[in-house]
């Protein structure tokens, strides 16, 4: 039964085919109750009619044939959609098909003519048949792209930059041993003087000092000592950056610092004689443009036995002449220190 | 079932634009860098863009254009290399890896920094995470001329072990400059004495 819950209505839709079955328009036609009864009569069992029915007042009442009407309606209906649906999916399913077909020859062969320029280029260095006459554009675009290749360079040097209509554009780049970090962005305007008109330098790095002492007279200079205080920044907030990263087991709690990573406090365990004990780390960057600390100063706590004073101390030496993560890898590492001296080992976990 | 089809044929899909797009991208690369052309043919192919394509635009830049961009970027080059006083004399780079996320690159790099000259070889990682694309060298190999100073030679051992690059080139300016100004003084005083 069409349990929808519309209201009966009073005259019935038809679906209208075109001749040759395709769904075409689909069009509804309200069809006037009598026209419908007259068309269902066929559907009856013999030798009734529904006017008889009607007398009856039984199973045939107005409202149950209606009832009927608007249940195989609902049939016809979901039997069309159905229909209809599984159509859809069996275009999309072919239309899917034939775009997987066309990539993989499209793949196969790129492949190919990516595995020919490859032997090309054992065999003749230089050579490629393809670009045997290039047009000027392709000759023009193939600079373009070798002079962006070379300026790239220079971003790999630390400083590079770009003329602007009023001046220049530096980029001061950053790296900590092979990893490249940060970008720094400097506008500066060269009329009527040098002046930097815009930046990314963070706030804690004396930019307007720097630029006070060096920027009128010697531009050079300038990025040089710029670029040491940010390559320092950037090298400590990277040592414990890694620390952080790779050790925090063996950290206990948080590690302090402060924006300019040039105070650093924090706790690890060391074991002795399968007991841990924290000792706590205080480390200050007295240097702006180093990334090694001036001073540390390594503790244990006062129920700590006496041998780890002897290695706290040795901890101290080696935060001061080793990176922050380098010395951690060290413990972890070897039995000895980077000198040869014992060192007491910071907990693993078990 | 129908519906799994189509999910299996639309991930293939996928992953098959995704693997045309890197070997397009391969195969740029490794035109780019197997071809070179000499600054007479550079110069010829842009008169004779300009005489071809008079006023037609073709959807793509138009040779102004082109030219134009050709111009800003080699101003550009030239103050960089006059400013830092770092001069590339040769430059080649071969693609080695190429994945979604991660490109590998064998450069050699030749040049000089005031009278210095080195060549350098080295490869470069660049990998894509979420936020930003990071660049690391390995295999840093260094060469230069002056190196029979003892303290070259341990300056360039150490940064080569770590791949130091930058390193080197921010200390190879002001090495220069000494050098050149210390160079400068020994001939002023083997002139004068």
């Amino acid at each position: 039964m069409p349990g929808t819950g519309r209201q009966r209505r009073r005259h019935f839709v038809v679906r209208q085919t075109e001749g040759n079955g395709v769904q075409g328009s689909r069009r509804k036609r309200k069809v006037p109750r009598e026209e419908a009864l007259a068309a269902l009569t066929p559907l009856l069992p013999k030798g009734r009619s529904l006017a008889g029915k009607m007398e009856e007042g039984k199973a045939y009442s107005p409202d149950g044939v209606f009832a009927h009407l608007e249940m195989l309606e609902a049939r016809a209906h979901e039997a069309a959609v159905k229909q209809e649906a599984t159509e859809q999916q069996e275009e999309k399913l072919a239309r899917l098909k034939a775009r997987v077909q066309e990539l993989r020859l499209q793949r196969d062969e790129l492949r190919a003519k990516v595995d020919l320029q490859q032997k090309g280029q054992l065999g003749k260095e230089g050579v490629v048949s393809d670009l045997a006459q290039p047009s000027a554009r392709a000759v023009l675009e193939w600079k373009i792209k070798n002079i962006k290749a070379t300026l790239q360079i220079f971003y790999l040097t630390g400083i590079s930059g770009k003329l602007t209509k009023r001046g220049v554009c530096f980029c001061i780049s950053t790296a900590y041993e092979g990893t490249y970090l940060d970008s720094y962005y400097l506008d500066l305007l060269t009329k009527p003087e040098v002046q930097i008109h815009r930046h990314s330098v963070p706030i804690f790095i004396p930019l307007e000092q720097i630029a006070k002492k060096y920027l009128q007279t010697d531009i050079r200079r300038f990025l040089s000592v710029l670029s040491d205080h940010l390559n320092a920044y950037v090298g400590r907030r990277y040592q414990a950056d890694q620390l952080q990263e790779h050790f925090s087991d063996q950290i206990e709690g948080p590690l302090q610092r402060n924006s300019l990573c040039n105070l650093l406090v924090f706790n690890y365990n060391v074991s002795s004689r399968s007991k841990t004990f924290p000792f706590n780390v205080r480390l200050l960057y007295g240097d702006p443009c180093g990334s090694l600390p001036t001073e540390v100063i390594v503790s244990c706590t006062p129920d700590a036995p006496a041998s780890l004073a002897e290695t706290a101390a040795a901890h101290s030496d080696l935060f001061r002449r080793v990176a922050l993560h380098k010395a951690f890898r060290s413990f972890s590492g070897t039995e000895e220190s980077v000198d040869g001296a014992p060192v007491g080992h910071p907990a693993s976990p078990q | 079932m129908d519906d799994g089809t189509c999910q299996v044929y639309e991930d293939e899909i996928r992953l098959l634009e995704e693997e045309i797009k890197l070997l397009a991208e391969k195969y740029e690369d490794g035109q780019q860098e197997s071809t070179s052309f000499s600054d007479e043919e550079i110069l010829m192919s842009i008169k004779s863009f300009q005489r071809e394509f008079q006023g037609e635009s073709k959807g793509h830049e138009s040779p102004s254009d082109l030219k134009a961009q050709l111009e800003s970027l080699e101003t550009d080059l030239s103050f960089l290399m006059k400013f830092t006083g770092i001069q590339f004399t040769n430059h080649s780079k071969k693609t080695v890896e190429k994945s979604k996320n991660r490109t590998v690159q064998k450069h050699r790099l030749s040049g000089n920094c005031h009278s210095l000259s080195f060549q350098l070889e080295f490869q470069l990682l660049e990998m894509q995470n979420k936020e930003n694309v990071s660049a690391v060298i390995t295999d840093l190999t260094i060469i230069m001329e002056s190196g029979d100073d003892s303290d070259v030679r341990k300056f360039v051992s150490s940064t080569e072990e770590h791949g130091n690059l930058l390193t080197f080139f921010r200390s190879l300016s002001s090495y220069a400059e000494w050098y050149e100004h210390r160079r400068r003084t020994f001939l002023h005083f083997k002139v004068v004495y």
